[in-house]
């Protein structure tokens, strides 16, 4: 924390305009005479924040809260309004992956270009070329035409190259969460290593685990502005609070579905013996979720169903009380009921759960709530990199 | 400013020079000949046209005493395609550029400048060949090529101007291209690659030739690779005018608007 300020935004203001009839053709620029009707809207507003040599600084807001824009402006993509960005390090910024790849030039060439275009000199690149290239593991094909690459090769080499571009400041704007998971263990590594090695980061991520394991401080955005700024630890806390209320609001409005009868008004997710409400757990655990409900009359013979999804969109699994035998006459009122799983197989990464009260034919639908809740599953045992589930194995070899 | 940002990424700059000439003929069996073919084949049709069509004779050149209508051709169209190649390019590549200028923050001039650069040893490739017919039909060329190649770099800040100014306005309003290829097309009619601006009768019209911002430049090639003699004093000082304007010009108006690239695009 005592180190020289590296990057000072100063009272950064950076607008947008929103055209509604946008002259994008000199004939509607003259029918218009010059004047374009347009709304100002302000992305990133009046936010003032220091980050100091050495430290990992986290960026976290909804989407549109303006995280976006401003690294745009830290990066110097975009100009801001007012304000001022002052960088005294060499930068890095990694928006994108691989962006200016040109497909019909080979990996050598392009790692060149791209290194250039981060601005790197000349000498430094030969000097790297080859750490590149091993860091890739591209050897045998980095004189093949890049087009030829799967994309799975295209993005290790752009990693290899942005990383090797050896920034004092690094900006990563969510690039840690592509490619296989052996590669984003890589990368996280590869992160580790630039931390250690006390350089500055400036990282940007819906991932809220990560902004708590590897941040010193963090800034929140909303609409814009700065909401608070400081320990990530109370920050995710209190953004993620802040998260769920709204979405309770949300859940009211657009992802509920179905006639009404009865609702599920909340879910709530507890670990092994425990009592406070959380979001997270680990593969193994035992897991027990509490579906509220209310009802404005009696409703015959409801079964009462969730889905588990993955954050790619497969279900993963979705039992109902009907398939167990398990449906009530009527049900009314209000109250709250509870389904538990033992040693969730579930491997790491986000799901999503929905929830649905349909009748006995699962026809009727009384109420589908789409998104009901967003959960992470940690690293745990059985421990697995890759695909969703673990059937716990046991080998023989 | 945007110069002395150029000069700190000259690097950047020489690779994106390289990759426009590396991936221009890639996948074309015969390549970089194709660059010799398109003009080759112009001359071929604009020749029949002239001596059979127009039924018109090439005016001698003075001093050289060349009478050769190909030669003439070839002399002024190899420089106006470099003009309408790279003018028309520029406008693809920054528009083209999109993901990379609201990815990477880098000088977007490298974008139009290595068009140019690229475009440029097309044309020192293409004049050399052109030289060397020259020498075969007897005209002793090889003393004018310093001036020439001074010729040759008015002619490329003039086009360096044009192109930053119209890649720059192509990002704002996407009809400056179809405008200028209609502006383009009158301008090659309005420069005497085709004809000889001597021979025209009507007076306004051989100014136009002989002195349009197009035309001033193309006479003054004809000076040197047809006639053999030196361009005038007078011609040199609006040429380099002409060149000076062109590109102070473009880089302003380019500089000026590139920093709002990313959000338009």
């Amino acid at each position: 924390m005592s180190g020289d300020v590296v990057l000072a935004v100063d009272h950064l203001v950076k607008s947008f305009r929103l055209h509604h009839q946008r002259a994008n053709s000199l004939k509607q620029f003259i029918a218009a005479r010059g004047r374009n009707r347009y709304e100002e809207f302000v992305a990133v507003n009046d936010v003032t924040f220091d980050v100091r040599e050495g430290e990992v600084f986290g960026v976290i807001g909804q989407n549109g809260s303006g995280k976006s824009t401003l690294l745009k402006c830290m990066a110097g993509i975009l100009q801001p309004n007012s304000g001022n960005v002052r960088v005294s390090r060499r930068m890095g910024a990694l928006l994108e992956l691989g962006a200016g790849f040109h497909p019909d030039l080979t990996g050598r060439e392009n790692v060149f270009l791209n290194a250039a275009i981060l601005g790197m000199p000349r000498k430094e690149i030969a000097l790297h070329f080859d750490a590149i290239v091993d860091f890739s593991g591209l050897h045998t094909f980095i004189d093949q035409p890049v087009k030829t690459y799967s994309s799975g090769m295209y993005v290790r080499l752009a990693f290899a190259v942005a990383i090797n571009v050896d920034p004092q400041l690094l900006i990563i704007d969510e690039i840690l969460a592509v490619g296989d998971v052996s590669f984003q263990r890589r990368c996280m590594e590869k992160f580790v290593e630039f931390r250690d090695d006390g350089r500055t980061i400036v990282l940007v991520t819906h991932d809220m685990g990560s902004v708590k394991n590897l941040c010193d401080r963090a800034i929140w955005l909303e609409h814009g502005k700065a909401v608070d700024e400081g320990d990530p630890g109370d920050l995710v806390e209190a953004y993620t609070e802040r998260m769920l209320g709204a979405y309770s609001r949300t859940a009211d409005g657009g992802h509920r579905q179905g006639s009404g009868e009865i609702r599920i008004t909340q879910v709530e997710m507890f670990v092994n013996a425990g009592t406070t409400p959380v979001k997270r757990f680990r593969t193994g655990d035992d897991v027990r979720l509490r579906l509220h409900y209310e009802s404005e009359q009696t409703v015959p013979q409801p079964v009462i169903g969730i889905e588990i999804e993955s954050v790619g969109g497969s279900t993963i699994s979705a039992p109902n009380t009907r398939d167990v035998g398990l449906v009530p006459t009527t049900m009314s009122g209000n109250g709250d009921l509870e389904v538990s799983f033992a040693k969730v197989a579930l491997l790491p990464g986000s799901y999503d759960l929905h929830t649905s009260i349909t009748d006995f034919n699962r026809a009727k639908i009384y109420d589908r709530l789409q998104n009901a809740m967003r959960f992470d599953v940690m690293t745990g045992k059985p421990y697995e990199t890759e695909g969703v589930v673990t059937l716990s194995p046991q080998w023989t070899l | 400013m945007s110069l002395r940002r150029a000069l700190a990424h000259r690097n950047l700059l020489y690779l994106l020079s390289l990759k426009e000439l590396r991936t221009r003929y890639k996948k074309s069996v015969l390549g970089w000949a194709w660059s010799l073919l398109n003009p080759l084949s112009q001359m071929l049709i604009f020749t029949v046209i002239f001596t059979y069509v127009f039924a018109a004779l090439p005016v001698t050149g003075s001093p050289s005493g060349l009478k050769n209508f190909p030669l003439y051709f070839l002399g002024g169209l190899l420089p106006w395609n470099f003009f309408a190649i790279t003018t028309n390019v520029a406008m693809g590549t920054v528009q083209g550029g999109a993901g990379l200028i609201k990815k990477v923050a880098f000088p977007h001039e490298h974008l139009v400048f290595s068009v140019v650069i690229a475009q440029f040893v097309t044309l020192l490739i293409e004049t050399s060949i052109l030289l060397i017919a020259l020498v075969i039909a007897g005209q002793n060329v090889l003393v004018w090529i310093p001036v020439l190649l001074a010729l040759y770099i008015l002619w490329a800040l003039f086009t360096t101007g044009v192109a930053l100014t119209l890649a720059a306005a192509n990002v704002f309003f996407h009809d400056v291209q179809y405008l200028w290829t209609i502006v383009a097309q009158v301008l090659f009619y309005a420069t005497p690659v085709i004809y000889f601006a001597s021979t025209i009768k009507l007076d306004a019209l051989r100014a136009v030739g002989n002195y349009g911002p197009t035309g001033s430049f193309i006479v003054a090639f004809h000076d040197v690779l047809y006639d053999g003699r030196m361009p005038g004093a007078g011609r040199w000082v609006y040429i380099t005018a002409l060149a000076t304007v062109s590109f102070a010009f473009g880089t302003w108006f380019f500089g000026k608007l590139s920093p709002r690239f990313a959000e338009e695009l």
